[in-house]
């Protein structure tokens, strides 16, 4: 899905004819091409593919890292995943907070892309202070988030006094997804930039070729603006499930901020699927039953990219390819 | 004069709304910052205090020496170059094959790149932590070197939409000075990359000195980097950890990555709409 959206528009561009007087140059291309590329093949086949083959091999074991007297245990890795009470309450968690992250973070980062769009003063400044968490080290943003949720000193505390309410233990059961829900959001940015190319691509005689026709700006922005940008919030819609299936960090430092461990655990409300993963792996030493959690996710992933893939045909409006992601800089 | 009052209205509520935002925004690092300026007593006060009653600068000094911060500086620093410029370098490399240089195959090549832009790091960490605690890379810098050295798909991209932007003509100006295709690279090419090799490299740094899971995972606490530091150092055997401590590191370890954040706003803007990489 994603390559069609953002290859295409660049496809045209690129230099396929070979230079008229380049018949030296022409020999060597192949082979050249092969040589630059050289590092990231290499690097793909060693530290991703082989690493994937690695884990596929373990995934029929019962290796724990220590034990000498380990073996082959067929699939019975893959049928306790599917019988573990955990894999699937985990899962579930997981999908519940897919279905609301990844749409509020779209649609907020699309209204603050359209506010920032707008032809006001300081602009600039409030595109800077909307973007600067996303460059905030996770580590320092969870911990902020844990203080500001802090049962005791914590911002929400003094907020709720205001109103003569005590304080409330945030960070312990299924409250702690609406802390880790505010956290995420904080680093909207990144989707707001995106959303802000995709506006600046519209091309601006569309907008005014419908006022014309008399449409308001509301029905300009979604029967003009929205569809053109579709390509855009879709590829953000893709790359948001993906991203935020594997959630595991932000709710390990959430959790444990301040004596942050792999093997900790974060508890009950925030036991996401990749939680599991990791605590199966380094709390428990079950890596042969890790790496069958993992693959189950690999196969999901690309199952449903798959799909999305097919899916973008239909759904997704294209032309001249998506406004601002072809933008050279 | 009715719409003239609208457009008055409507800006006004523009304003209203955008000055909101950025105060909710910048609220957690305002708390942040009063965090690190309260004593240790203070964080249990009921209601709590919004600001510190007695600004207490010497949190910073604190921080300093509680754990070798300085030493844990060095250590990011050390592996946030060496990423990045390795990371740069050989994203630009195949960046510039993917845009400029036909071969059979590179279609395929491609498309296994965007590919891999869907298989996340934490996946494939597991397997690969096993890898490298077997072949003795555990505890050293070198997992960092084989990262950088073999790109990032996310930059690779970058690169090609920047390459297959430029001219033709640069090529016919090559071959007529009679450079191969390495030299062409060297010095046409990569000289007028300047702004995407600046994105690259700011993008990886800042991403390199935020990760926690590969450090910890691979290095020990004396080795380790900053962020490991702020995330599990500063706590005291007695009282857990030492809240005013982490918060005053916490903001001495973000502010490098801001201040490049303010100066160097353009490029991660661009580089963030390019990739899509967060």
């Amino acid at each position: 899905m994603t390559v069609p959206t953002r290859a295409r528009p660049r496809a045209r561009t690129v230099a396929t004819a070979p230079p008229a007087r380049g018949r030296r140059w022409r020999r060597h291309r192949p082979r050249t091409f092969y040589l630059f590329a050289s590092p990231w093949l290499l690097g793909f086949v060693l530290l991703t593919l082989f690493p994937l083959g690695y884990a596929l091999a373990l995934s029929f074991t019962n290796y724990d890292g220590f034990s000498p007297r380990w073996g082959f245990v067929g699939l019975r890795n893959y049928e306790t995943a599917f019988t573990d009470p955990d894999t699937w309450s985990s899962l579930l968690r997981t999908l519940v907070f897919v279905v609301v992250v990844v749409p509020a973070t779209i649609a907020v980062g699309l209204f603050l892309a359209a506010l920032v769009n707008q032809r006001v003063r300081l602009r600039g400044v409030f595109r800077a202070i909307f973007f600067l968490p996303v460059v905030v080290p996770p580590v320092a943003s969870a911990f902020v988030f844990r203080m500001l949720f802090d049962r005791d000193s914590g911002a929400a505390t003094w907020l709720l006094a205001f109103f003569d309410q005590g304080p409330v233990e945030w960070l312990v059961d299924e409250k702690a997804l609406v802390v880790l829900l505010l956290m995420i959001m904080w680093r909207v940015g990144s989707s707001m930039v995106i959303s802000l190319a995709g506006l600046q691509g519209v091309p601006r005689e569309l907008g005014e070729a419908a006022a014309i026709d008399g449409a308001g700006p509301w029905k300009t922005f979604t029967r003009v603006t929205l569809p053109v940008m579709s390509p855009v919030l879709f590829f953000q819609l893709v790359i948001g499930v993906i991203e935020t299936f594997q959630i595991y960090l932000p709710a390990l430092l959430l959790a444990s901020a301040g004596q942050a461990s792999l093997n900790a655990s974060p508890g009950e409300g925030l036991y996401f699927y990749m939680v599991h993963v990791y605590s199966e792996a380094f709390a428990n030493g079950n890596l042969g039953y890790a790496s069958a959690l993992l693959w189950l996710l690999t196969a999901v992933t690309v199952g449903y990219t798959a799909v999305m893939f097919r899916a973008t045909r239909k759904l997704v409006y294209y032309e001249s390819g998506p406004g601002g992601r072809e933008e050279a800089p | 004069m009715m719409t003239r009052m609208a457009g008055r209205l409507r800006r006004a509520g523009i304003y209203a709304v955008l000055v909101v935002c950025a105060g909710l925004f910048l609220l957690p690092l305002f708390w942040l910052l009063t965090i690190a300026l309260k004593g240790p007593g203070e964080l249990q006060a009921f209601p709590p205090h919004v600001l510190p009653e007695v600004l207490r600068w010497d949190n910073f000094t604190k921080a300093l020496t509680y754990v070798d911060f300085l030493g844990y500086a060095r250590n990011s620093v050390i592996i946030a170059v060496l990423y990045s410029g390795l990371v740069t370098l050989s994203s630009a490399m195949v960046g510039f094959a993917l845009a400029r240089l036909p071969a059979p195959g590179k279609r395929a090549v491609f498309a296994v790149l965007i590919g891999s832009l869907m298989i996340p790091h934490i996946i494939t960490l597991i397997p690969t932590y096993l890898l490298f605690s077997k072949v003795g890379l555990l505890n050293t810098y070198w997992p960092w070197v084989l990262w950088g050295l073999s790109g990032s798909s996310f930059l690779a991209f970058l690169f090609r939409q920047f390459f297959a932007g430029l001219p033709t003509e640069l090529e016919d100006a090559a071959i007529m000075d009679g450079c191969g295709y390495f030299r062409a690279f060297w010095q046409i090419f990569l000289p007028l990359a300047k702004p995407a090799l600046a994105t690259s490299f700011v993008l990886s740094f800042v991403w390199i000195w935020g990760d926690w899971v590969m450090p910890v995972l691979l290095l020990d606490d004396d080795r380790s980097t900053l962020a490991v530091a702020v995330g599990s150092l500063y706590t005291s055997p007695n009282s857990g950890p030492l809240f005013h401590l982490i918060a005053a590191a916490a903001v001495m370890y973000s502010l490098p990555v801001l201040v490049l954040f303010l100066f160097l706003q353009r490029l991660f803007i661009r580089g963030i709409a390019t990739t899509g990489m967060r």
